[in-house]
């Protein structure tokens, strides 16, 4: 503080001039936080409720009665259960096949620009990114419905989201690789290790920090994506996300149902979160560990 | 049989790095480069190493031609200016890396690696990662990780430059001492002419166009340097370099310096080259340690010079003085005092004296 005061010796009261511009801060900082969390209190409360509650026209902000079963009525309907499941196999299906694929390429751009297609390519793979995807919803339908494997099915969404999270997997590898020092791996060579014993014992351990943000940033999209799954499957496949609509019945919707499966829904993100958070800050701010 | 031969090699990218560049390192020779920094020896030390393919030439290493071989292939170890170590390994595990590399037995790593960490003092330190040891501790880590390798080549890329004087003036003496870099062919780069001096078996100096400029014993090079280049670029503090030009007086020659009032007698024994040469400009190179204050240097030639600023350096003296409008750099006792302005008369030993051609620099005594 006696920088401060000295700096704004000026004015008429400057310590409390300062406590104000604070104060009015933190009471922005309070009520964005409320803006950004009431939606998920409402939804956790609603959960709770009755279904006659839900629909009162004033709405309650804490449930008149608690009804916990609301969670065991979502899964009334056991293809509702098998939806997380379907989800969980598509959105890690897709994580893993697209980090793999994007680290090998992403390497190969950071490394061997020039034999990979260079700078242009490179940027060309991130601007498939930019495409509006419902401009070809309709097309890719048929595309896959030309497949052995249809468009009901697991690997259908697996191959069509790496359209989204490859370009993001390869690009962000890329950006990984270039910063983990090359010498590095010129040093395990003269160690007597070859080209890919070196990246897998030396460089790969640097990138793992980006490696983990990159599968989080996937695996969320996946888990989350409803515009082509909704289209695509259906019958044989549900993801979670298409099921949420389902408890919409005519005229009328179940917001308690429906609020508790979207509570459900949250628990394998916001877990896999908390797990890999302290890898997943550090690969986005700080990129990789320097030599 | 760990003779390294470098034949020919060229290397460039937009313009030559390395240009024809040839030499050999015996088995247990400590073979010092030195030379200005960005002149290219680093990229001579990646094409021994197989990090850079070269244009053309051949590295052989023990007589095999291993210019086409990856660097993993060839018995080649190398330090390098930025260390390298692995940042999310531990000082043991750095050190380890070749021998694992090589599938030794959990045993003999373990031996080895402690054996190694004792002999650079760094055995309380192996449970370390980079990231918490010194500077000096990195450096004794990079270095064990290429001794324990057992290579026939060691390529040392400024292995101390980087560290401050005391741990680079210890871990110099440490070179002298290590018995493994006796057994094999070393080649140790450095800018540093002390380190070159003080390491060498034999010093080549790299200049301009990514050649050898000359290659020889530390005492030959400073005694008979090729050229002006290397002249310059071996000793502390540098040459003193006045162009000058030979006149008749007396029936003597006499070197007169360009753009001042100072003129010697040029020693008998250099005199009939000199008389030789058909044009009349030399460029005159000075040795400081052979310019001394008078009384401390007998028979010399004697000139009056005035003191502009004079360094007790502990050891030795530096005396920066002025004689006729030319600047010269003497050395003196340190235990002795010069105000500036001081008259002093200095002494030049018959030794101090090269001459150069000063179109090519070239030494005309050799």
């Amino acid at each position: 503080m006696a920088s401060l005061d000295t700096t704004m010796a000026q004015g008429p009261a400057p310590d409390r001039r300062w406590r104000l511009v604070r104060l009015l801060f933190l009471a922005f900082l309070g009520l964005w936080l409320l803006f950004t969390l009431f939606p998920f209190y409402f939804m956790a409360i609603t959960a709770f409720k009755s279904a006659a509650e839900t629909n009162l026209t004033v709405p309650t902000f804490w449930p008149q009665a608690w009804f916990p079963s609301n969670f065991a009525g979502v899964f009334a309907e056991p293809t509702n259960f098998d939806a997380l499941v379907d989800s969980f196999v598509i959105a890690t299906g897709n994580t893993l096949l697209a980090l793999f694929l994007g680290t090998l390429a992403g390497y190969a751009f950071a490394r061997f620009p020039r034999q990979a297609g260079g700078e242009n390519l490179a940027f060309w793979i991130l601007s498939n990114r930019m495409f509006p995807p419902v401009a070809v919803l309709v097309p890719m339908f048929f595309l896959f419905d030309n497949t052995p494997w249809g468009t009901d099915s697991a690997l259908s969404l697996i191959i069509l989201y790496l359209v989204f999270n490859l370009p993001l997997a390869t690009w962000l590898m890329m950006v990984f690789f270039r910063d983990a020092p090359r010498e590095l791996e010129e040093a395990a060579y003269l160690d007597g290790w070859t080209p890919f014993q070196a990246f897998v014992r030396v460089t790969l351990p640097l990138v793992l920090p980006g490696m983990i943000s990159v599968a989080m940033l996937c695996w969320i999209f996946a888990w989350n994506e409803y515009l082509f799954a909704n289209l695509f499957v259906g019958t044989e496949v549900r993801t979670y996300t298409i099921v949420i609509p389902t408890f919409t019945h005519g005229s009328q919707t179940l917001w308690n149902l429906q609020m508790a499966f979207s509570l459900i829904a949250m628990i394998p993100p916001v877990t896999l979160f908390i797990l890999l958070r302290r890898y997943m800050v550090r690969g986005l701010s700080l990129g990789v560990v320097k030599g | 049989m760990a003779r390294l031969e470098v034949e020919g090699l060229c290397k460039g990218w937009d313009f030559p790095v390395i240009d024809e560049l040839s030499f050999a390192v015996e088995e247990g020779e400590f073979f010092v480069i030195i030379g200005p920094s960005g002149i290219g020896k680093t990229t001579l030390l990646r094409l021994i190493a197989g990090l850079e393919t070269p244009d053309r030439g051949r590295v052989l290493t023990g007589g095999r031609d291993v210019t086409r071989l990856p660097p993993y292939r060839r018995r080649v170890a190398m330090t390098f200016e930025s260390y390298a170590l692995y940042p999310h390994k531990t000082v043991y595990d750095n050190i380890a890396s070749p021998l694992r590399a090589r599938r030794e037995s959990k045993a003999v790593i373990e031996q080895r690696v402690t054996e190694i960490a004792k002999l650079l003092r760094i055995d309380q330190l192996l449970n370390r990662r980079p990231g918490e040891v010194s500077g000096g501790q990195k450096q004794r880590t990079a270095l064990g990780r290429t001794l324990v390798a057992d290579p026939e080549v060691f390529l040392l890329d400024e292995p101390i430059s980087h560290l401050d004087a005391k741990i680079r003036h210890e871990l110099r003496t440490q070179f002298h001492t290590l018995e493994d870099l006796r057994r094999v062919a070393t080649v140790y780069v450095t800018h540093d002419y002390a380190e070159a001096l003080s390491l060498g078996d034999r010093i080549g100096v790299m200049g301009n166009g990514g050649r050898l400029v000359q290659t020889g014993q530390p005492h030959d090079l400073f005694e008979r340097p090729a050229n002006l280049f290397v002249a310059e670029h071996l000793g502390q503090p540098t040459i003193n370099v006045i162009p000058s030009r030979l006149a008749s007086e007396d029936q003597a020659l006499v070197l007169q310096a360009e753009g001042g009032d100072l003129s010697f007698r040029v020693p008998e024994p250099h005199r009939a080259r000199l008389e030789a040469r058909n044009t009349a400009e030399v460029t005159l190179g000075l040795r400081p340690q052979h310019i001394r204050p008078a009384d401390e240097l007998a028979n010399g030639i004697a000139i009056d010079a005035r003191v502009d600023i004079f360094e007790a350096l502990g050891s030795t003296g530096i005396m920066l003085a002025e004689s006729g409008g030319v600047k010269l750099t003497a050395l003196t006792d340190p235990e002795r005092h010069f105000a500036h302005g001081e008259s002093v008369a200095l002494s030049v030993d018959d030794r101090a004296f090269h001459y150069f051609d000063p179109a090519s620099g070239r030494n005309l005594m050799e």
